[in-house]
């Protein structure tokens, strides 16, 4: 009995991240023993600090809570600083490291540049990378900790945006019940077996197994909203064609990271089905990459089923990437 | 006799002197900014990343400095930033000076820098991400932007839209303190400030002015 307790401690402490064989190279090298590497614990503090807003209030963590897989629950667009509303639904944060642009329109071509656009962002956290420098240089709580890091206490871009990354690559989410089945670990019910049948035929080519995601730049049909004027990647390149184009989010972690598009418009997981229930691929000048899925409502429930199994209950309920306590101690003492 | 040698072996280091380049500002004589270009235009930033430069003489190795990246800033307080070092050449034989005006493509393609490539230069964008190669700002009655400014951010790294240019400027005689001219006016002339007043994105505008800044370089 003692052994077993003991052998359960270790287990929830989840020492270090394992890859599972069918799970490509990351683009990124990932920290595979999180908790006990320092640039990843310095991010972690960054990433839940509210320092990084201009007015001390908000954080990364405001709007990438660690409860639902760093996405931002129930909230449509997101809200950064003085509850300034932004135009696109915080996405969630997890499998970074084999992407390679990031934001739904793929501005950003580099991990360490991402931090940069919030930071900056009037409507997010409102700051300056300068600013935020000129902060943690004079918290001798932070020089300490860069110390620890880096062996002296330099604090500059690179360093600030290094630990920041470090911490978002360490955010791997591969145990779900899908993850258990492909391990041979767990069967699917009747259900989520129909449901896996429909997702293979219909929802592959973009939603890509095992990351569920092609992470490609795609029009999915829905129509412009008229008062946000979002063109998405368009944005981004200036090219006609890449208009209405959006990252191919991934499936994982769907309980958690409603509500779903780019623009947080649909609550529901049927809501978002029905829409690719009526998709015209025609609409005039524009190409839409999905074909209309017709699924009969038991279908639907069917694949909801499925869906749910990519569910990574561990992931989410991490402590060790959650905020952190030596924060929380160091927040007490101000 | 062994002495001869070193005394030979040491005037022959002091022939292969520190050797310096420097780039200028032109318009009509030295200038500096803030700058007055005429009744109704002025420059009051101009910034540019300068990598991979190379001094080509008749040896196979061209020479390069210690520094990979230079961000040249023409601000009167900023004389240091526009001095290029190179140390042991011969002046004499070098024929060609090259360089990237730019970060070069594979630098930009990768994450952040240091020193003059830390982002706190005002030289990272931050909305999308890549470096600012080319930075400059003013006023002229032209631009029908706020407060008549204009305001041309130059950057961009990725297909179709790359801003990065290379400059090689063949040379007679070289000099130990070697001067490389941006012509300011001609760059002026060759703006349209009506309609090329702000540019802050990789575009098509963006590589044409690049183009237009590479053609400014000369030396004499």
């Amino acid at each position: 009995m003692g052994t077993l307790l003991l052998f359960s401690f270790f287990v929830s402490r989840r020492a270090s991240i394992i890859l599972p064989d069918y799970i490509s190279q990351p683009v990124y090298s990932i920290p595979f023993d999180p908790n006990n590497n320092d640039t990843v614990q310095l991010g972690r503090m960054l990433f839940y600090d509210n320092l990084l807003s201009a007015n001390n209030e908000v954080s990364c963590a405001s709007c990438h809570n660690s409860y639902n897989a760093f996405a931002h629950t129930d909230h449509d667009l997101s809200h950064g600083i003085y509850d300034s509303i932004g135009n696109r639904n915080a996405p969630a944060l997890f499998n970074l490291a084999w992407q390679t642009s990031f934001m739904w329109d793929g501005a950003i071509h580099h991990i360490e540049a991402q931090a940069l656009a919030p930071l900056h962002d009037s409507r997010e956290l409102g700051s300056s990378i300068e600013a935020l420098i000129s902060k943690l240089q004079s918290s001798g709580f932070y020089q300490t900790e860069f110390f620890k890091v880096y062996g002296d206490s330099l604090i500059n871009s690179k360093r600030v945006l290094q630990s920041l990354s470090a911490f978002e690559l360490s955010l791997v989410s591969l145990q779900s019940k899908y993850d258990r089945v492909n391990q041979g670990k767990e069967v699917f019910t009747e259900q989520e077996k129909q449901g896996y049948l429909l997702f293979q035929n219909h929802c592959n080519r973009c939603h890509t197994e095992p990351l569920f995601s092609n992470f490609e730049y795609l029009d999915n049909g829905l129509p412009i909203d008229s008062i946000l004027l979002d063109y998405g990647r368009f944005i981004v390149t200036n090219v006609e064609k890449d208009k209405f184009k959006f990252k191919v989010p991934s499936l994982r972690n769907l309980s958690y990271t409603f509500p779903y598009m780019h623009d947080g418009r649909f609550d529901k997981l049927r809501q978002v089905l029905e829409h690719y229930g009526m998709i015209e691929s025609s609409q005039g000048k524009r190409h839409v990459d999905v074909k209309s899925i017709s699924l009969t409502f038991n279908e639907q429930s069917d694949l909801i089923a499925f869906l749910l199994t990519l569910n990574d209950e561990a992931f989410v309920f991490n402590k060790e990437q959650a905020f952190p306590e030596r924060l929380k101690t160091e927040l007490i003492k101000d | 006799m062994f002495r001869l040698a070193v005394l030979l072996l040491f005037l022959s280091k002091i022939g292969l002197s520190q050797t310096t380049v420097r780039f200028e500002l032109i318009h009509d004589s030295l200038v500096s900014v803030p700058h007055r270009i005429s009744q109704t235009d002025s420059l009051f930033k101009l910034r540019f990343y300068i990598s991979q430069i190379k001094l080509i003489g008749n040896k196979k190795q061209p020479f390069r400095p210690e520094q990979e990246y230079f961000l040249i800033d023409f601000h009167h307080d900023s004389t240091t930033s526009r001095l290029i070092r190179f140390d042991s050449l011969d002046p004499k034989s070098i024929r060609k000076i090259e360089f990237t005006l730019g970060v070069d493509t594979k630098t930009s393609a990768g994450g952040i820098g240091e020193g003059v490539l830390d982002p706190v230069n005002g030289m990272y964008w931050t909305w999308q991400s890549g470096y600012i190669n080319f930075k400059m700002e003013g006023f002229s009655d032209k631009s029908p932007a706020r407060k008549n400014k204009f305001q041309l951010h130059l950057g961009g790294f990725k297909k179709p839209y790359v801003s990065v240019q290379t400059v090689a400027l063949p040379i007679k005689q070289f000099t130990a303190d070697q001067s490389v001219y941006f012509d300011l006016k001609k760059f002026m002339n060759g703006v349209n400030l009506q309609k090329q007043h702000t540019i802050m994105s990789p575009s098509k505008e963006a590589v044409v002015l690049t183009k237009l800044a590479k053609s400014c370089f000369y030396v004499k």
